[in-house]
């Protein structure tokens, strides 16, 4: 059912219901003194226990600065910790490529060094059989004559 | 986040209307005082860090959840003891008689002067709680809701989870009936 009331008709019901709730308000002052004095305690209990939950709270907060000071120049939001996770592997991703183009550049560095050897052998006057020799190497540790 | 200081001062203004909220609801003085005592306590635990404006709508909500509790318990035991309900339905007669001569007593022997005009107001304030107290429910908390707690429609909707034109009509409809059951008691606002 649609109730539709004009404007005045709404306003007087309103003044209506704020005099019978302004007698309400007059009644309840007339409340029976136990019933005013269990309603306080009722109100002094529901506010320690707020007190007792502030100091949990500032407890827990204070424990757990405590614990997160160290990671704390480096915190953001925690919903971002797997972004940060990512970021952090970054440079330890960075070492390894580094390690391994090191390796690899040190493995090509000593083929050269074997490569050049091995053609300085080869295009050298002297036979490498002649290393082989003892009587080359006697002549090599011998002193010039020169020095006779 | 409310203070210490505005949650107490909030309580303080609030617990006389929601112990009687309470009473017209269960009619029980000892239930009342338990329900609104839960109220503070829940708004307190769960509630005591939100800001004072929200403090009014959550806690007749709580109120609300908490008369509806009591119901629910009271059912589930009446389930359970079958005669149990008789036996309370004369007690809640003989406890709201007592309310009332309680109010009569104490105030008769403050105010001697004006002994006559008195009891005619004490009687004529009884009168309307009654009739406040004779309101289906749901019309009742409209009321109260809407002009003792003076919230405004939105509120009140919100706090009894129903449209805001069905709180106008609970209202319109606890006027016109208290208007009427006053007008024939011969009782002028």
């Amino acid at each position: 059912m649609n109730i539709a009331a004009s404007p005045s008709a709404e306003q007087a019901a309103d003044r209506f219901a704020r005099r019978v709730t302004a007698r309400l308000s007059e009644n309840n002052r007339l409340l029976a003194y136990d019933i005013s004095e269990r309603l306080r305690a009722g109100r002094e209990r529901a506010l320690s226990e707020r007190r007792r939950e502030v100091s949990v709270q500032q407890r827990v907060t204070a424990a757990s600065v405590q614990q997160q000071g160290q990671t704390a120049s480096l915190g953001g939001p925690q919903h971002q910790g797997w972004w940060r996770a990512a970021l952090s592997a970054v440079p330890l991703i960075a070492l390894v490529i580094g390690f391994a183009v090191f390796i690899g550049s040190q493995e090509d560095f000593g083929t050269h060094e074997v490569a050049e050897v091995d053609t300085a052998l080869l295009t050298d006057d002297l036979p490498p059989s002649a290393y082989a020799d003892p009587g080359f190497l006697q002549f090599i540790k011998t002193p010039p004559v020169s020095s006779l | 986040m409310a203070t210490e200081q505005e949650l107490s001062q909030f309580l303080k203004d609030v617990e006389k209307r929601a112990f009687k909220r309470a009473l017209y609801h269960v009619r029980d003085e000892e239930a009342a005082l338990d329900i609104v005592q839960d109220s503070m306590l829940k708004l307190a635990h769960h509630y005591g860090d939100k800001p004072p404006r929200e403090l009014p709508m959550l806690f007749q909500r709580i109120l609300s959840n908490c008369t509806l509790d009591w119901f629910r318990r009271q059912k589930t035991r009446n389930a359970v003891f079958s005669r149990m309900s008789d036996f309370e339905s004369d007690n809640d007669d003989a406890v709201d008689f007592d309310l009332l001569e309680t109010y009569a007593g104490n105030d008769h022997t403050q105010t001697m002067p004006s002994a006559e005009e008195h009891t005619q107001r004490v009687q004529t304030l009884q009168s309307i709680e009654k009739e406040v107290q004779e309101l289906p429910a749901r019309q009742r908390e409209a009321f109260l809701m809407r002009y003792w707690e003076e919230m405004d429609v939105a509120e009140t909707a919100a706090a009894m989870g129903c449209s805001e034109g069905s709180v106008k009509t609970h209202c319109f409809r606890a006027i016109q009936t208290l208007s009427k059951a006053l007008k024939a008691k011969g009782i002028e606002l």
